[in-house]
């Protein structure tokens, strides 16, 4: 059988698998980029080209910056404090003690649980009538009048933080538990001979094993920090002020709440833009990452 | 007062007693090779010097001091381990001095010191590049090193050369031996294999069961082995082991007619016994006791011609410098030299031959 019959073959029997990723990811993609270049509403009438007014209406906007700075703040925060909550409780679930297995079972639960039952859980606490977060800073004295905490611009985005944190960190530990099963014992038995203490036992034998896990685990979690939506509509709506409006809330008003079609299509090309390029570089950073470790 | 003690030494695991009883008194300097076969509790027993691991009971004591309850950075012990255990992200120098880094020595006597043992383990070249860019040898040679800079009172090493190729590991083991007689560091040293015990070891303890089957020099150990377990164990190919009878005339081979007028032990009280014979203590000539032999099996390996026959009804080795030619079928009248024949107990395994005790 000649190659090229191969070829054609292989082509042939991805054929209906192609059309229906053109039909559901090409299409509605050209349809986006189209209607980003038009004044299109949501319904109605509209659609007219209107070259790149679309882009540079959504870029120089302050609603567009304000929203990039809460998106990064978001997505820094958040990963940042998974990252390192994640990697202690690994290094606590790694130690032998009663009750390990059970509580390794356990922390999975958060992460199992569905992003809007999570959020639901956490608006309960926040409710600044009844909510389980008042009533305990009360009680330890550490405020001394119930608060809002997602009404007030102040504290809306660390509850929310604080909220995505807890759903989150279980990946995170999830993945490093696994690594630190390949510290090898060795190793870890030299440093002691050689009278390395704890941190820098940690420093020298455990991170260098962590550290390509550890680097996917970013990579998953800021990529979709950056995409961040559901947890934040359910809780905020992107209030109070907007202080808590990412970029994808951001979008969606733009284009089904304004019902600008237009220059909701734009927002979502840049945002998809910025995805990609955080992609690319976190794809070259793991690269790196990989070829230092072998 | 000997360079390294353990006293009554044991350890368990849950239920399971891993060491039963492990008692050594080591004289400084010397090189001390424990050998066994796998799973005997040899690394069990290294780590319990190094502190790695509790004893359940018993205790060790380097120089007279006790060693119970002391950390193993404190134990003035350097151990090598078989993966070589390096920090994957410091380089060979850093990897090396890390020991002293961590004990505070100042960097210039430290580099100093590290200079030094890469020097003398030929690894200068290399100081600047990180484990990953080693080979398996190389590695080995910079674990060394960082046991070396420690100047410890006892070096540990676990099978530090079973990850390495043939060759490499020769050449490693020769360079171990230089280093022992240069240094004269006292040094434990875990292996199960008998060559490089017999090459390297000043003493060797041959462990079975989580015991110390028998305490001696190489010579001891190959010459006069306590048991029929160390007897097979040491030397390839092992010892032959022939299931005999005493009678009248001599001992008499199971499923061989003729006797072989060999003296009978003193401490020979049962009538069965196992007889011994090393594959190369058998010649051919004119001197010794004669034994047929009916070659079905003539393997040349280089230096030697190993051939494999039947004795009766038992199967019998024997090994001869290569410049032999034996051809299969052929009917060997072998001889053994009388101090080459060893005697064990059929029951307990125990040697029963009428040494001298020297
Ligand atoms: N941490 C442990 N928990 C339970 N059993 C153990 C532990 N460490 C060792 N053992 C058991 O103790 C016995 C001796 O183990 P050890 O590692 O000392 O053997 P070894 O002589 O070094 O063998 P090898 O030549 O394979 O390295 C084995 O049966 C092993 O299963
Ligand atoms: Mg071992």
């Amino acid at each position: 059988m000649s190659s090229s019959w191969l070829t054609t073959r292989a082509w042939l029997l991805m054929l209906p698998l192609l059309a229906v990723m053109v039909g559901v990811i090409g299409w509605p993609l050209a349809e986006t980029v189209r209607l980003s270049f038009t004044d299109a509403k949501l319904v109605g009438t509209g659609g007219d080209y209107v070259g790149l007014a679309n882009y540079s209406k959504m870029l120089t906007g302050s609603a567009f910056q304000k929203t990039l700075w809460a998106t990064l703040w978001f997505a820094l925060a958040s990963v940042a404090i998974e990252m390192v909550v994640g990697v202690l409780a690994a290094l606590l679930l790694n130690e032998k003690f009663y009750g390990r297995t059970i509580l390794r079972a356990l922390m999975i639960l958060p992460w199992a649980l569905p992003t809007v039952v999570n959020a639901t859980l956490w608006r309960l606490i926040y409710n600044p009538e009844y909510g389980a977060m008042n009533a305990a800073l009360t009680q330890i004295g550490l405020i001394d009048a119930y608060r809002s905490w997602l009404g007030e611009p102040g504290s809306a985005m660390w509850a929310i933080i604080l909220a995505d944190v807890w759903k989150n960190f279980p990946l995170v530990t999830l993945i490093a538990l696994a690594a630190l099963q390949a510290v090898p014992r060795d190793t870890i038995a030299a440093s002691l001979v050689d009278g390395a203490g704890p941190f820098r036992r940690f420093r020298y034998v455990t991170l260098p094993h962590l550290a390509g896990p550890l680097m996917v685990a970013l990579v998953l979690r800021t990529i979709e920090a950056f995409k961040v939506f559901d947890i934040i509509w359910i809780m905020t709506r992107g209030g109070p002020a907007n202080t808590t409006r990412t970029l994808s809330i951001l979008v969606y008003q733009e284009g089904f709440s304004f019902q600008r079609a237009g220059s909701g299509a734009s927002l979502a090309l840049i945002v998809t833009l910025m995805v990609s390029l955080l992609a690319l570089a976190y794809g070259g950073l793991l690269r790196k990452t990989a070829g230092r470790m072998d | 007062m000997s360079a390294l003690a353990i006293d009554n030494l044991t350890k368990s695991f849950g239920d399971v007693q891993t060491l039963k009883g492990i008692n050594i008194a080591l004289d400084s300097g010397e090189f001390l090779v424990l050998l066994g076969a796998s799973g005997c509790g040899k690394s069990t027993l290294l780590n319990i010097i190094a502190g790695l691991a509790e004893p359940t009971s018993g205790g060790v004591s380097i120089d007279g001091r006790s060693l119970t309850g002391v950390h193993p950075k404190d134990r003035d012990i350097a151990m090598v381990f078989q993966s070589y255990a390096l920090y994957p992200n410091l380089t060979v120098a850093r990897n090396i001095g890390f020991g002293l880094e961590m004990r505070r020595v100042p960097k210039p006597e430290r580099e100093r010191a590290v200079l030094e043992a890469a020097r003398l383990l030929q690894i200068e070249p290399l100081l600047d590049r990180k484990p990953s860019q080693l080979s398996g040898g190389q590695r080995q040679r910079v674990a060394i090193g960082r046991a070396l800079v420690r100047q410890p009172k006892v070096f540990l090493f676990d099978e530090p050369l079973s990850n390495l190729d043939a060759k490499l590991r020769m050449e490693m083991r020769t360079e171990l031996k230089r280093l022992h007689q240069m240094l004269k560091t006292t040094i434990v040293y875990v292996t199960h294999d008998q060559i490089e015990a017999m090459t390297l070891a000043t003493r060797i303890a041959v462990m079975r069961n989580g015991k110390i089957e028998q305490w001696g020099t190489p010579e001891a150990i190959y010459q006069r082995p306590a048991t029929a377990y160390v007897a097979t164990f040491v030397g390839a190919p092992p010892m032959n082991m022939l299931a005999g009878i005493w009678r009248e005339g001599g001992l008499q081979i199971n499923g061989l007619d003729r006797m072989l007028d060999l003296p009978r032990p003193k401490a020979a009280k049962a009538d069965k016994i196992t007889l011994g014979i090393r594959p190369e203590a058998l010649q051919l000539g004119n001197d010794g006791i004669s034994l047929p032999l009916r070659v079905d099996v003539s393997e040349l390996t280089g230096p030697e011609l190993i051939v494999t026959g039947k004795i009766g009804t038992q199967r019998l080795v024997a090994s001869f410098p290569a410049r032999h030619r034996i051809d299969t079928g052929e009917l060997l009248d072998l001889r053994l030299p009388a101090d080459q024949a060893h005697f064990f107990d059929v029951e307990t395994g125990k040697r029963l031959n009428d040494d001298s005790h020297d």
